[in-house]
């Protein structure tokens, strides 16, 4: 499996002679100083920003003029940069721009580089010395950790996957994604570290889930796989973040909810934006991305089974395990999910999929859950 | 590729069922006493947080990760109950010692702390205010060229290899998530640095590339890691220092500071991890022996490459003046002899000693940098 | 008062700076090493051990000869050399380009890093802003020089 170089440099005589006579006598080639790129002067638009990569979306250097199909470049030159004979092929498998761009990609990256956040001193941990949650609750919110610790790097590992095969030219693209494998990453210790302070450590995996994760990490394209990622499942997720920060127990955990939705939104806005994209730009992929929600959906259906996330929610809502707290448990939890559900569809409705209703089982569950809990007096806003 | 899940779940009435008993209230509580290991865990120290080594206890530890994770091929949490059926994940590394090093939690709880922002953190207003004269300033923006080629390949190699890591290895996969950040970040540096001072971008680097390609596609992650994050990291470690000694602005000499702090974690991290390989499995020595042999070539075609060297004489002389230009070959000789004698150091230090002697490229190096 | 260097006291005063400016130094981030400083005067060495963790100087002490097994690295170089960036510091506020750490020991001509492993010496790279920021405290300081 393991490329060669072209050349041996040790058995390269000419390569080593030029080098040797140019560090003896000074004398240079310099042909690089005529490459033939381009040269601009951009400014800082905002010097409160600083310096961004929107600054530089500049002619051949820009995003903007990236063509849908990159032609001129499959090494690892950086874009704009002179392409040399004799470069190698970096082996892309997505050269294609509607198959992975995303408005406003730059600024999610330059957003997530300046939000970083750090799960070990951004969180007061200390505060949670004294705290004694009691065991419902203690058992739950870890079970709820557990959840969301096991989930979390999937959205590390497969977007991970993708980057190195994504054309070096989509360097907003590769650098967002990069951004979000530190985030997923810090995301999964931020709960992992909770779970571990609870006083109850790590509870349940959860196998419906985990195929779940199988099944985002196994996608046929880019933008399958973002759809399935970005907008289903953390479309999903995000909504989980904003009710578990309603029902967090202590102010700890409030602040480690308000700090991974933040990171959560923005992978959400790049899949909605990407989504967008591609619909607009590149068609013939309707029908496609239509039978990967297919598929992604029934896999929603099938997290109906994760009882152990569905009943720590009940807890956590309902403060307990008497009839009274879970009755009132089941109210929230049934709001949340139809919440989740309803979440998803708008968005798939903004991205200018709005005839998925009209195909989706998931859409009929919807519509069936929510006549029955305002049937049952529960009102979804 | 695509995966399909074992059923239509829309029309499975256990699933609906299951959910239905939930929702009228009867939970079923199968997770309540899941047999898991307690802890309350807390920072030993308050102000460095709460780290992953305060949290190296028991089963939820790395130290007690044992060599061959045979036990777990989905992404359960380590120390978490495992139930029902799990999926497998496809991870082809399961062994310890072909990823993990002693210091990866330290390098993970530092590269978090140690973060900055390209875009906020460098003066960049600077380089307009007291431009340099054109040559210098073509010299940089080949320079940043050059370093962008270098980070691309950097993001790659984590990249590659993280979802076939076994994901008990949390912490390692962590860092390398860290990894792909710090690569992102120096390649925005460097490209940011190029344009912005007003030469554009010069020439990608033929020999550079080919070399690179050549270890970012190595077969096994521990080759490919001691390329990556031995070889290159170590060699671009020495490359930030010269730069940063011989910076012609103020921004350039930020911009190496900051990298080199990303850039030695990564040599350490890849020290790190030959050691840790070396020292659990030293019949693989050989192995990591004939790898060099036949790889370390490439290294060349890096420091020899005109697109780096020439640049290189240019900034370290100050310009294109004869009396310049003699500086700068000096100390670029200076700085490839001081390249190759760290990274030997660095691969004896890791456990292959005398290994120096039987590599090609000291005598090569020599003679090089002995022309000046 | 001036503080005469090279001393602990010197390297106390720095610490208390450093102390005094915690922000900076927690932005930067954890610094966890010990290293040695060696300064030459008139044929002998005074040596010092530097010992930082998290984000403060935790310790100095002033030893006979520095075990290069016990610190992660060491600087050394002549008092003259030492002075010079001192003075720098003071003169301009922080290090100019010529007399940072990184310049000066770069080629081992001036201040010279050695060490015992090779992992010990990436560490003052590893650090590299913050020990700067560390030295470039010394333009609050009124320094003599023995």
């Amino acid at each position: 499996m393991a490329y060669l170089s072209t050349t041996d440099f040790t058995q390269d005589k000419d390569f080593i002679d030029k080098w040797l006579y140019t560090i003896r006598t000074g004398e240079m080639d310099l042909s690089w100083m005529k490459s033939a790129t381009e040269k601009i002067s951009p400014a800082e638009a905002n010097p409160r920003r600083g310096l961004t990569y929107r600054d530089l979306n500049v002619g051949t250097y820009g995003y903007t003029d990236i063509p849908e199909k990159v032609r001129n470049n499959r090494s690892y030159a950086p874009r704009g940069a002179e392409i040399p004979d004799g470069v190698p092929d970096a082996q892309p498998w997505v050269s294609r721009k509607s198959e992975l761009w995303a408005f406003n990609t730059e600024s999610y990256y330059e957003e997530a580089v300046s939000r970083q956040w750090n799960a070990t001193t951004d969180i007061p941990w200390d505060r949670l010395d004294g705290v004694e949650l009691p065991e419902v609750t203690g058992k739950a919110l870890s079970q709820l950790m557990t959840f969301l610790t096991e989930v979390e790097m999937i959205a590390t590992d497969t977007p991970a996957m993708w980057l190195p095969r994504l054309n070096p030219d989509f360097i907003e693209v590769r650098a967002f994604i990069a951004a979000q494998a530190m985030d997923e990453a810090r995301h999964a210790e931020v709960f992992r570290k909770r779970a571990l302070t609870t006083g109850w450590g790590l509870m349940q995996a959860s196998p419906i889930n985990e195929m779940a994760l199988k099944h985002l990490r196994d996608a046929d394209s880019f933008s399958e796989m973002s759809v399935a990622l970005h907008l289903v499942a953390e479309g999903n997720v995000l909504t989980l973040f904003r009710f578990s920060e309603y029902l967090s127990p202590t102010d700890v955990d409030k602040k480690i909810f308000r700090l991974v939705m933040q990171d959560e939104a923005r992978h959400v806005g790049y899949g909605m934006q990407h989504f967008k994209y591609v619909l607009e730009h590149f068609p013939e992929k309707r029908e496609v991305l239509h039978a990967h929600l297919d598929e992604a959906e029934n896999i929603s259906f099938a997290g109906a089974a994760a009882t152990e996330l569905t009943e720590a929610f009940i807890i956590l809502a309902g403060g307990g395990l008497k009839k009274e707290n879970i009755d009132q448990g089941i109210k929230i939890t049934t709001q949340f999910n139809l919440k989740q559900m309803q979440e998803h569809f708008e968005r798939l409705d903004k991205c200018g999929m709005p005839e998925r209703r009209d195909r989706s089982k998931l859409f009929m569950m919807y519509e069936m859950g929510r006549a029955a809990a305002e049937a049952a007096g529960i009102k979804l806003n | 590729m695509a995966f399909y899940a074992d059923k239509d779940y829309t029309v499975d009435e256990t699933v609906l069922q299951a959910a239905q008993k939930v929702m009228e209230g009867h939970l079923g509580l199968h997770w309540y006493e899941a047999k898991t290991e307690r802890i309350a865990g807390r920072p030993s120290d308050p102000k460095r947080g709460l780290t992953y080594q305060d949290l190296n206890v028991g089963t939820y530890g790395y130290t007690d990760i044992p060599e061959d994770v045979r036990t777990s091929q989905s992404m359960v949490s380590r120390g978490s109950e495992k139930v029902g059926k799990l999926p497998d994940m496809g991870y082809v590394v399961n062994r310890k010692s072909d990823v993990w090093s002693d210091n990866v939690a330290e390098l993970y709880e530092e590269v978090k702390a140690r973060r900055w922002v390209p875009a906020t953190d460098i003066p960049w207003t600077e380089l307009h205010t007291k431009p340099l004269p054109h040559d210098l300033e073509m010299a940089c923006a080949q320079l940043y060229t050059f370093l962008q080629e270098c980070q691309i390949v950097s993001m790659d190699f984590p990249s590659k290899w993280v979802a076939l890591i076994n994901q008990d290895f949390l912490e390692l996969k962590s860092w390398m998530c860290a990894q792909m950040l710090d690569a992102s970040r120096l390649f925005e540096v460097f490209r940011k640095r190029a344009l912005f001072g007003g030469a554009g971008l010069g020439r990608a680097s033929a020999t550079a590339e080919q070399g690179l390609k050549e270890w970012l596609w190595a077969d096994q992650f521990p080759q490919g890691s001691v390329s990556i994050n031995l070889t290159l990291a170590g060699f671009l470690l020495t490359l930030y220092r010269q730069v940063g000694a011989f910076a012609p602005t103020n921004v350039d000499r930020k911009i190496m500071r900051y990298a080199m702090q990303d850039g030695a974690r990564q040599t350490a991290y890849g020290l790190g991890q030959l050691r840790y390989h070396l020292k659990h499995r030293p019949l693989e020595a050989n192995a990591i022996e004939g790898y060099l042999e036949h790889t370390e070539h490439a290294l060349l075609g890096l420091i020899g490459s005109p697109e780096l060297l020439e640049p290189m004489i240019i900034i370290c002389g100050g310009g294109l003046e004869k009396a310049q230009v003699d500086k700068g070959r000096i100390a670029t000789a200076k700085f490839i002899r001081l390249a190759v004698r760290e990274y030997m150091e660095r691969i004896a230090a890791a456990g292959l000693a005398g290994h120096a002697n039987r590599s090609k490229i000291p005598a090569m190096i020599d003679r090089i940098s002995a022309a000046a | 008062m001036a503080i005469s260097f090279p001393s602990t006291e010197y390297f106390e005063a720095l610490k208390a700076q450093m102390a005094a400016n915690e922000e900076k130094f927690r932005r930067l981030g954890f610094i966890d090493t010990t290293f040695g400083v060696s300064v030459g005067v008139n044929g002998k060495a005074r040596n010092f051990v530097l010992e930082f963790e998290v984000f403060d100087l935790k310790n100095v002490s002033e030893v006979p000869a520095i075990d290069l097994k016990k610190v992660d690295f060491q600087i050394e170089g002549d008092s003259r050399v030492w002075r010079e960036m001192i003075e720098n510091i003071r003169r301009n506020g922080e290090a100019d380009s010529s007399h940072d750490i990184n310049t000066l020991a770069h080629f081992g001509e001036r201040l010279k890093i050695v060490y015992d492993d090779p992992d010990g010496h990436d560490k003052l790279y590893r650090f590299m802003e913050s020990i700067q920021e560390f030295f470039d405290l010394s333009s609050k300081l009124e320094v003599s020089f023995n």
